[in-house]
């Protein structure tokens, strides 16, 4: 436990110390601000605010960013050497992974908080569904923590950071847009599987819609932890070979 | 405190070091000498608990190696041949986290002790990627020390630093010898002979030899090089040496010959061709070589 907070509290210290973590906290604000605003314009006399806008978009951008976060976790330590001196201290491989993905999920998150400022707004100036909102907001934590910890995986395969990203962006693309076959075939038995199967068949059939799963949360924490034991074994086997 | 029985390490079908057994007590320095691929760095990491074995057992500080990983580990400094670092960590913040990572205790004091050890101090706000490359092997050894373990494992400490470094490295690995025991690799002789008090020479994955330096030493001593510098022509000086039933081998070396042959009639022999000659001697000295000599000997 000690040494998976060590872990973390050097890597979240990476992020926040590091300009481009506020480029892209920046960048982040910027983009969904602009969506925010241009609902708001047309919400205005229309339609009520929609309370999941912004975890919806964060659901297809957690596709690309979520390899640009991760990439360099534990990529950039067996290139410098690091890892091995990592795996010769006294700790077990699994604090090292966990620790790693747990700071970037913790940065990820506290970029997410940033965007509560939104909700404030819209709740100074309407009615939103509160807990439409937060049950959304929920769900995107869950996902993103999912496709975070699959950025891990695939930096703990390779020390090259590029190839690393690539990896997961893959990955994450087919994970996210691997119902589009379903729509091919006809048997809509099969369609249905793929579909929940998918990132955002979690995403969009429930939290985006106001709804609360008890499978959502069991597929993403399914994720989470199948994509971190990988990550461990990758991690241990540079032991064997 | 370092026990290594029948080590045997393999890389699949490739066997990296095979079958070698040595020991190094508290307060001892042992040299790990040999070429490179030797199965050097193999050995240590095996000793770092960063790779299990194949076969055979390996105890450091009374741990052994496959059964209390953990154990070895906390007990164990290792600086391996590419110094890892953190190039965007402070030099304080980056010893600190190997300190706590390790569990000493009072770390921050453990820290500042290193630093000031390794003349480190007054760039403790400094970030490591900003530090020469002397300095990072300083920090390399300052990180392995931290923890006050007994057991330090130091993988070709003097690669790629300047001679100054060099000598400063070493005579920290000196002072190291009262409250530690170290294995310390390199494949240069000279300093393997200068700061260990014992040494195992392997090559190939084997132990081709072991004891102290001095032992080592004088296995060679039987069998004398001179270097002889002699005026005139060198085809017909060639000739005259190699006549001399005590040399049992004549090379050109650069102006001169080096020649080899018994220890206690070497020198006279040569003295009295040059007096029966009446050829003018412009230079002789013997060529120590020792530990050289026996290395290449042996890996040959």
């Amino acid at each position: 436990m000690q040494a998976t907070w060590l872990v973390f509290r050097r890597e979240i210290g990476q992020y926040l110390g590091s300009p481009l973590a506020y480029l892209m906290g920046a960048a982040f604000l910027l983009l969904t601000g602009i969506t925010f605003n241009n609902d708001l314009t047309l919400s205005i006399g229309n339609k009520p605010l929609e309370p999941a806008l912004i975890p919806s978009l964060l659901a297809s951008i957690m596709i690309l960013f979520a390899p640009l976060l991760t990439m360099r976790l534990l990529a950039e330590e067996q290139r410098e050497g690091t890892l091995e001196l990592l795996l010769t201290a006294p700790i077990s491989d699994s604090s090292i992974v966990i620790g790693k993905f747990l700071s970037a999920w913790a940065y990820f998150s506290i970029l997410l908080a940033l965007t509560l400022i939104y909700q404030v707004i819209a709740v100074s100036i309407a009615f939103p569904d509160i807990s439409h909102v937060l049950g959304s907001y929920l769900g995107i934590w869950l996902y993103a923590g999912a496709t975070l910890a699959i950025g891990t995986l695939f930096s703990a395969t390779t020390e090259n950071q590029i190839l690393a990203a690539f990896l997961s962006m893959i990955t994450l693309i087919v994970l996210y847009f691997g119902d589009a076959i379903s729509q091919i075939v006809s048997n809509t038995q099969l369609a249905d599987v793929m579909f929940n199967l998918t990132l955002r068949g979690h995403f969009m059939a429930s939290f985006a819609i106001g709804i609360l799963r008890a499978e959502d949360l069991v597929y993403y924490a399914g994720i989470i932890v199948i994509a971190l034991f990988i990550a461990i074994q990758i991690v241990s086997s540079r032991r064997w070979r | 405190m370092i026990e290594v029985k029948n080590l045997v390490k393999k890389y699949g079908n490739f066997t990296a070091v095979d079958n070698i057994s040595f020991q190094a007590q508290p307060g001892e320095i042992v040299g790990l000498l040999g070429p490179n691929g030797a199965g050097k760095t193999t050995t240590m990491r095996v000793l770092t608990g960063y790779m299990p074995v194949t076969s055979g057992s390996v105890k450091v500080a009374g741990y052994d190696v496959t059964d209390d990983s953990l154990e070895v580990r906390q007990r164990v400094g290792y600086m391996p041949e590419q110094v890892p670092l953190y190039p965007d960590m402070t030099v304080e913040a980056y010893v600190l986290y190997w300190a706590r990572l390790r569990r000493t205790k009072n770390p921050k004091q453990a820290v500042k002790a290193v630093l000031e050890q390794f003349q480190l101090l007054d760039r403790r706000k400094k970030l490591v990627r900003s530090l020469s490359k002397g300095l990072r092997q300083r920090l390399g050894l300052a990180q392995a020390l931290v923890h006050n373990p007994p057991v330090i494992i130091l993988d070709e400490p003097t690669i790629g630093i300047d001679p100054k470094q060099v000598v400063e490295v070493r005579d920290i690995v000196r002072s190291l010898r009262d409250n530690h025991t170290v294995l310390f690799s390199s494949h240069i002789l000279s300093e393997v002979e200068q700061i260990c008090d014992r040494v195992v020479i392997i090559n190939n994955g084997k132990i081709v030899a072991e004891g102290t330096t001095d032992i080592l030493g004088e296995q060679t001593h039987s069998d004398l090089a001179l270097y002889v510098h002699i005026e005139g022509d060198k085809e017909q000086i060639q000739g005259l040496l190699q006549q001399i039933p005590a040399v049992s081998d004549v090379q050109a070396h650069e102006s001169g010959f080096i020649i080899r042959g018994n220890n206690d009639e070497l020198r006279h022999a040569v003295m009295q061709l040059i007096a029966e000659q009446r050829l003018e001697l412009l230079e002789m000295r013997p060529i120590d070589r020792r530990l050289e000599d026996i290395f290449i000997k042996l890996v040959d």
